[in-house]
């Protein structure tokens, strides 16, 4: 006993296991893993909005998003990019093989406070990942929120990620789901053509004070939805969002995800408020 | 706080006894600067010695450690081989510098390698006379009353020693011929005399009031730029701060094999690729933006998170950095005065 | 999992070899080196060499000749990667010295008149990636053990190897020695790439910038600091000409523009 380890080491990566993995499109793949360990697979608690640290042994560690819900637990998922070194060792990862993995980390969407209002959730590219996760725990929680609408858009249906799984979406009366493409190439499409912000004309009838919107894509179209929002009058701390920045250890100790000089994105963010964005510089 | 007395013809003996606790660490010269190293021969301590090339933080974090070895089974810590050790002649300066780390690495999530560390580690903290770098004065952190087990402070024949940790009373009982308990009234009029001394000594005027608001109001200023333009991103003012304990993290291989270990080095904000994500995208592509980022953490952020700047005013980055780009100066132009860098 | 081992191959052009030296004398991690791939060809270490077709080729030296021209074409060819290591390779080295407008031909000539040349057709010295293309860089002369070990890792982990994104001035401080800048020595230190642990400065030597420049190398700053240090612009010419093949002049552009 003379060298115990007294303080439980947050940089050590548990090990999960890949359970299911397929492509959403050429380059996002999705992941679904679980603890190797049963009983912290079943325990792990999370919100909708936080991320986990995937380790590659050799290669290093990245930040992902996580696209499952807590309200289904014991299965945590990824949406993933192959886009550089790690995602490039991922994406070589056979079904049944073992990974690291830590978290969850960061702070998650209010879900408490959203609750009982309306939910507008709108998605761009990339930004379906997050944003899957609050969708799907609303719609498991539907009698907890006021009205629902999804907006998403993609470049072309093939790039629409959970293409298949928000269609279906679209004969649901409990949500309002608005899907767009900028341009259908397979003239089969049977949502909407042009960019995600002439649908919020069919956003009708929400009281902008009872109304959350989530706003989570490329950084060119923060700027775009957050004006369409702000002309609903819908409140500035009430627009809410998911920031990307490098992260090497997602507990607020490497730096490099440092904004307004002392926010650390991995322990404050990543999501964050309107509000929080005109006030501190340098968010977006 | 229990104060003591030791006499300087002591300091060896004592030392020596605390020795006993761990490896002794203190500065010594090296081809001409100070430099912390393990003593061999307690002789060998600089007892001027103002400010060592690198701060104490190269023993609580160091340059580039092993977090862990991974291998075809998993994970395996490799927190257990960490010696004991006594850091003797930390200044004040660097006392508050350890101070905020130690609240930094507990924040949120314990980091165990500082803590391990930290654990294991006495501190006897010993005092200076400023030098033309130094701006302690202006930092508020001129006199420590936490965050060591001893300090010493030089009262001419004999040492006035302050307790502040039950490790450093152990330390001091330890030695019961070497310390003399009966601090006298004329003893602590030595000490305040010698305190009026010292603040007389620094030779730096600035005065950090209302930074968090200067800078705030600055964030548009063409100093930013203009520093910008100078700054050879070597990273050398955060290599050498006390209070920087930003990191990066990299795996090693064992060659042609599935094992290896994960190490964590130091990185700076002022190195391209800090801010840098997957994809090519840099949050912080321009150098300017990047001094901005290390000044407003330091002299603006820091303060509201912790009610202090995250500077203690040791000089270090006077001394190092080769453009004259340094907190000193960076708030000189910020407050608006001409100063040549 | 069980890797099928890669095919290797290293080749020394115009140089001191010293970089495959450096290697050789890496004798704790010769073992597993030559148990991590199938080394087909190692010029300066065995004589069985193969020419096989490969997964990487690293080479070593500059191109001085119409035949080593072919034989790194050849080499391009059956190479699924090539890597260059040292300075000669990457920058073209002292051969290739940025000598001002004074062409090869006459340079040439000075030194060896008519003599001719029966076993090659000497061209001017260049680097590799003159004349064919080059999928990563390890520079240095010579090269760090340490570093090659972890690039190499990385490439037979077909993973993108990480080289530091900082000059040799980090490294330098890391090791705790006086700025030889602030002592008005020329060190080139601020502009080169660090791998090389700061080793001549760590010896009181200046910088001459054997690692080729770092990325964002901020040339116009560390002109005007070495000039209020003193230095004429043909001192820190001469300087940087040590090791500044033509390959270092293209990526610090307008160099001597700027002075």
């Amino acid at each position: 006993m003379s060298a115990a380890v007294e303080i439980q080491n947050p940089y050590l990566p548990e090990p999960y296991r890949l359970i299911r993995r397929y492509p959403l499109t050429d380059d996002v793949h999705f992941f679904q893993v679980r603890a190797v360990d049963m009983d912290r697979a079943l325990s792990l608690k999370y919100s909708p909005g936080q991320f986990m640290m995937v380790s590659i042994p050799g290669i290093g560690e990245a930040p992902f998003s996580i696209s499952s819900t807590p309200s289904r637990p014991g299965l945590i998922e990824f949406g993933i990019r192959r886009v550089g070194r790690i995602t490039d060792q991922i994406f070589k990862l056979k079904e049944n093989s073992v990974l690291g993995v830590r978290g969850p980390y960061g702070t998650g969407f209010p879900v408490d406070k959203m609750e009982g209002k309306n939910l507008v959730i709108v998605m761009g590219g990339l930004g379906a990942i997050p944003l899957r996760s609050l969708l799907q725990y609303a719609l498991d929680n539907r009698d907890r929120f006021a009205h629902l609408a999804l907006i998403y858009g993609a470049r072309t249906p093939g790039d629409m990620l959970f293409r298949k799984e928000f269609l279906s979406l679209m004969d649901r009366d409990d949500i309002q789901c608005l899907l767009t493409v900028d341009k259908d190439d397979t003239g089969k499409w049977p949502g909407h053509v042009g960019l995600p912000t002439v649908l919020f004309k069919h956003l009708t009838n929400l009281n902008p004070k009872d109304t959350n919107l989530v706003v989570v894509g490329p950084p060119v179209m923060y700027k775009f939805i957050v004006a369409e929002a702000l002309k609903l009058n819908i409140p500035k701390h009430q627009i809410l969002m998911s920031l990307e920045r490098r992260m090497k250890c997602g507990i607020g100790k490497c730096g490099h995800c440092i904004i307004g000089g002392y926010i650390y994105t991995c322990l404050e963010g990543p999501t964050f408020s309107y509000w929080d964005v005109t006030h501190m510089k340098g968010l977006i | 706080m229990r104060a003591v007395k030791l006499k300087k013809s002591h300091l060896k003996g004592f030392l020596t006894c605390v020795g006993g606790w761990g490896e002794l660490w203190g500065p010594v010269k090296r081809n001409g600067r100070h430099v912390l190293e393990s003593i061999g021969d307690i002789k060998d301590i600089d007892l001027t010695a103002l400010r060592t090339t690198l701060p104490f933080k190269k023993l609580l974090f160091p340059p580039k450690f092993s977090m862990f070895r991974y291998d075809a089974n998993g994970f395996q810590d490799t927190l257990s081989a960490i010696p004991k050790r006594v850091i003797f002649g930390l200044h004040a300066c660097d006392i508050k510098a350890l101070c905020i780390l130690d609240e930094f690495f507990a924040k949120e999530y314990k980091d165990p390698y500082y803590y391990e560390r930290r654990n294991r580690t006495a501190i006897i903290g010993h005092s200076c006379i400023p030098d033309d770098k130094c701006f302690c004065n202006a930092t508020d952190n001129e006199t420590v009353t936490e965050g060591f087990d001893l300090f010493l402070s030089d009262l001419g024949d004999f040492y006035l020693v302050w307790v502040g940790s039950s490790l450093g009373d152990d330390m001091v009982r330890e030695c019961p011929k070497l310390i003399d308990t009966n601090v006298g009234h004329e003893d602590l009029k030595k000490y305040i005399q010698f305190q009026k001394h010292r603040s007389e000594q620094f030779k730096r005027q600035i005065d950090l009031t209302g930074m968090p608001d200067i800078v705030e109001l600055s964030m548009d200023s063409p100093v930013w730029e203009e520093e910008g333009e100078k700054c050879l991103s070597c990273g050398a003012c955060t290599i050498v701060c006390p209070t920087c304990p930003c990191y990066n993290v990299n795996d090693e291989n064992d060659l042609g094999k599935p094992s290896g270990e994960r190490m964590r080095q130091w990185d700076s904000c002022m190195f391209r690729e800090y801010s840098l994500v997957a994809g090519g995208h840099n949050f912080r592509e321009a150098r300017a933006e990047r001094l901005k980022l290390r000044f407003t953490h330091k002299l603006q952020s820091f303060v509201g998170k912790f009610g202090k700047p995250a500077c203690t005013g040791c000089g270090r980055c006077i001394d190092t950095c080769p453009v004259g780009i340094d907190i000193f100066t960076m708030v000189k132009k910020l407050q608006g005065e001409e100063v040549r860098s | 999992m069980e890797r099928k081992k890669l095919d290797i191959g290293l080749y020394g052009f115009t140089g001191c070899n010293g970089d495959q030296l450096v290697i050789i004398h890496s004798e704790d991690k010769l073992l597993d080196f030559f148990a991590s791939a199938n080394i087909r060809s190692f010029s300066l270490a065995k004589s069985d060499n193969e020419q096989t077709p490969l997964d990487i080729a690293f080479i070593e030296g500059s191109i001085s000749s119409q035949e080593q021209v072919e034989h790194v074409q050849e080499i391009r060819q059956r190479s699924a990667l090539l890597v260059a290591i040292g300075n000669c390779a990457c920058y073209g080295g002292i051969q290739a010295m940025e000598l001002g407008r004074e062409g090869w031909d006459r340079r040439f000539q000075s030194v060896y008149g008519e003599n001719f040349f029966e076993v090659r057709t000497p061209i001017e010295s260049k680097p590799i990636d003159a004349f064919v293309a080059v999928d990563f860089r390890l520079p240095g002369c010579p090269i760090d053990a340490d570093q090659f070990f972890a690039v190499y890792s990385s490439l037979i982990r077909k993973t993108k190897p990480q080289m530091p994104d900082y000059p040799v001035c980090a490294e330098c401080r890391w090791r705790e020695n006086e700025c030889l800048l602030l002592k008005g020595q020329l060190c080139l230190g601020p502009l080169i790439a660090g791998g090389c642990k700061a080793v001549c400065p760590s010896h009181n030597l200046p910088c001459v910038g054997c690692f080729g420049p770092v990325e964002e190398a901020n040339v116009s700053s560390e002109f005007a600091l070495l000039k209020e240090k003193g230095f004429t612009v043909e001192e820190i010419r001469r300087r940087l000409r040590i090791h500044s093949g033509s390959g270092v002049l293209k990526s610090l552009k307008n160099l001597f523009g700027e002075v």
